[in-house]
């Protein structure tokens, strides 16, 4: 297409550069504010083959090109030789003071687990019971029932990969579905089977080194890292015509092998060497190797080096009958459980709470994920206490010389397998690492109740249930806020919203909140509910205009009200009489606040929520400059 | 910093619509802006902010804007003002 040609008649056609007062572009639409919408010919525009249709709203002269906005927006600032105000939002605040390389990673790391938190954490405790089931032998590990159950409760965690590549490919805006056929890609059955065996496959010669992929999070990561500069790449070099599918095919053909080929070896290379490394120094000096494992083992898992170490304690087993490091492996394991525990304690925040008390029981079992990536790594402080503590705790069980006597995973459910050798500085280890991480949590781990606000307000604006409700002010029959016989309203320019045409004459508080707005014409009312929703309810059209007659306003501003308490009495039929719409429009005027506002199904108004406020996605949450609201 | 003083002659002051436009007006410059009434300052660019003010006929009204764009965002609000008869 020819953009240049195409903004030079938009141009024109809004009646040149003087007539623009502001010009910007959403995803599809070019936007005006033009000094005079008649001097626009909005027919020629209109008739322009790449010109959509023209939506004149809210002061806004719309021109809808699809998408290839961007380059006509270009061409025309070009050509007009208009600054381009394409720039960056206002950056906010957050970013202003940019956090540094370890901490954006930790918040990367946590933000591409926060939205399936829930599952994971639920997964875990079932995996979890189903040990302690084996454990006092209510349940075999044959039975039908356990392999059934367990496979729902490891699934989660096996396919980490497919889980993480769509997570982390919404949080760096590529293709959330290539993402996470990349991850599965890394788990598929044949690939898998093969790398189980130990086969070396070879993609056009180059070596592909035998690596598992299962409950693996970095690799995934790296992956879709990756994915972030190929793919815009990509669709640059793509026509648009075939875009949305070979983007994702030459993503797919690419970013496989080159996970397989590249990343897999990495992460063996570094995992071998540990896993060597460590067992040498534990010959030389056992406490030493304690204290790393007790501390690093969790960071080990996070990068998904700790399989190296399985051949190694398999290996002690066969060699030496015994294995020093799962008692030590355990102290890391349990620490983490504590420092859960610490915030469960200690967290007035309701979600956090319920989250950190049942990751800190899978954690006892030995299934520390949910700890790590809901609770302790994204506080930040809880994981580095349980580091700590576990490297303490690694350090006395070590000097006990503990051993394991038969393989198992490390958990609290493993206690049994030390009793042979040094079973009482297993017990003081992990008394040390457990307890001390869940005390140093409580006291100096959890950040105070402002700051455990502010977590709240980070995923859900001021609510802690997540959407805000509100209820119907009056009664009567329900209209969208679009159909409304005034332009201001209906154009959704204060806000989104419904609109009531009342069948009674009393209009209450639609919420529990706070009058912030009376008009001595009683005509209008504005509130802020507890959860931060401003709220504005406008009773009739032009109603301003009856300067109070028929209005009877209840309440003083400030006041605090509680949800169905009679705010305005009016008169409907008195000023229907007199020639005015009685419709009331009931506004979310900071709309901009939330990811969206749900307007109910129903038709009359009823004891349910007549409009639902859902708050914006976390990773959204204030890149826009949107403007600040009092 | 800028600064200007408007007297609201329009008899049914700063009701929802005009403050709306105002608030579109003011939400398109990058300036802090605030509107301030009886010794009260709220931000031009929030809606339920400016209505809380109940600015009624005879007010007499200070916009402050600060920032890169202060002047054009004065003038911008100054003619919308005009413009929606809220003032001379």
């Amino acid at each position: 297409m020819d953009y240049q040609g195409l903004a030079q008649q938009v141009l024109a056609g809004v009646g040149g550069k003087s007539n623009i007062s502001k010009v910007w572009h959403c995803a599809t639409r070019l936007r005006f504010y033009l000094n005079d919408e008649k001097k626009a010919d909005t027919k020629k525009i209109d008739a322009l083959a790449g010109v959509i249709t023209v939506v004149q709203s809210a002061g806004q002269y719309q021109v809808v090109i699809g998408n290839s906005v961007a380059k006509v927006y270009d061409a025309l600032v070009d050509l007009a030789g208009l600054e381009n105000t394409d720039e960056q939002p206002a950056v906010p605040a957050e970013a202003a003071n940019k956090p540094n390389l370890i901490n954006r990673f930790i918040g990367f790391i946590s933000g591409v687990f926060l939205p399936f938190l829930g599952a994971l954490a639920g997964a875990g405790i079932l995996k979890g019971f189903l040990a302690l089931f084996v454990a006092l032998g209510w349940m075999t590990e044959k039975s039908g029932q356990y392999q059934i159950w367990y496979a729902a409760g490891a699934a989660i965690f096996y396919a980490f990969p497919v889980f993480l590549g769509f997570t982390a490919a919404k949080q760096l805006k590529v293709n959330q579905f290539v993402g996470a056929s990349i991850g599965a890609a890394l788990l598929y059955p044949s690939l898998v089977a093969a790398f189980a065996k130990g086969t070396t496959m070879h993609f056009f010669g180059i070596p592909v080194v035998p690596t598992t992929y299962t409950t693996t999070v970095i690799p995934i990561l790296l992956s879709i890292w990756a994915l972030s500069y190929i793919e815009p790449l990509l669709k640059k070099l793509m026509p648009e015509a075939i875009r949305n599918v070979f983007v994702p095919m030459l993503s797919l053909m690419i970013m496989v092998p080159l996970t397989l080929i590249v990343v897999g070896p990495i992460g063996a290379l570094i995992g071998n060497a540990l896993a060597t490394g460590v067992m040498a120094v534990y010959h030389f000096a056992p406490i030493i190797a304690g204290i790393i494992m007790g501390a690093f083992w969790q960071v080990f898992v996070i990068f998904g080096v700790h399989w190296t170490f399985m051949p190694l304690i398999m290996n002690n087993f066969t060699k030496l009958g015994y294995d020093p490091l799962t008692p030590i492996i355990c102290a890391a394991v349990l620490s983490q459980a504590g420092a859960a525990f610490g915030v469960f304690m200690k967290s007035r925040n309701k979600k956090m709470k319920s989250l950190a008390g049942s990751s800190a029981l899978s954690g006892l079992f030995g299934i520390t994920e949910p700890a790590i990536y809901g609770v302790t790594l994204k506080l930040k402080k809880p994981f580095y206490i349980a580091v700590a503590s576990g490297a303490v705790g690694g350090a006395i069980i070590s000097i006990s010389g503990v051993h394991a006597s038969s393989f198992t995973m490390p958990s609290l459910l493993s206690l049994p397998t030390f009793l042979d050798h040094g079973f009482m500085g297993e017990i003081i280890g992990l008394t040390v690492a457990t307890v001390g991480a869940a005390m140093i949590t409580y006291f100096f781990g959890v950040p105070d109740d402002q700051s455990s606000e502010q977590l709240k307000n980070e995923n859900q604006p001021k609510n802690s249930n997540g959407t805000d409700e509100i209820k119907a002010p009056v009664e009567g029959t329900i209209i969208p806020l679009t159909s409304v016989k005034d332009e201001v309203f209906a154009s959704e320019a204060m806000g989104k919203g419904l609109a009531i045409v009342p069948s009674n004459d009393e209009v209450v508080a639609p919420a529990n909140g706070t009058i912030s707005a009376v008009y001595p014409t009683g005509h209008a009312l504005g509130m802020i509910d507890d959860s931060g929703a401003e709220i504005l309810i406008h009773i009739g059209i032009n109603t301003v205009e009856l300067k109070g007659k028929y209005f009877k306003t209840l309440v003083k501003q400030n006041e605090h009200v509680t949800a169905g308490q009679p705010l305005v009495k009016f008169d409907r039929e008195k000023i229907a009489a007199a020639g005015y719409d009685t419709t009331v429009m009931v506004i979310i005027t900071n709309t901009n606040h939330y990811g969206a506002v749900e307007p109910t199904a129903a038709t009359e108004t009823d004891h349910n929520w007549f409009l639902k406020l859902a708050p914006k996605p976390a990773a959204a949450a204030n890149t826009k400059g949107v403007p600040a609201n009092v | 910093m800028e600064k200007r003083d408007f007297h609201i002659v329009a008899e049914t002051g700063i009701h929802a619509r005009p403050a709306t436009l105002l608030v579109q007006t003011a939400s398109k410059y990058n300036s802090d802006i605030n509107l301030e009434y009886k010794g009260k300052s709220v931000n031009l660019k929030s809606i339920m902010g400016v209505m809380s003010l109940g600015v009624g006929q005879g007010a007499d009204v200070t916009v402050t804007a600060d920032g890169a764009d202060e002047a054009d965002a004065i003038n911008a609000i100054a003619d919308t003002m005009k413009k929606e008869g809220l003032t001379e």
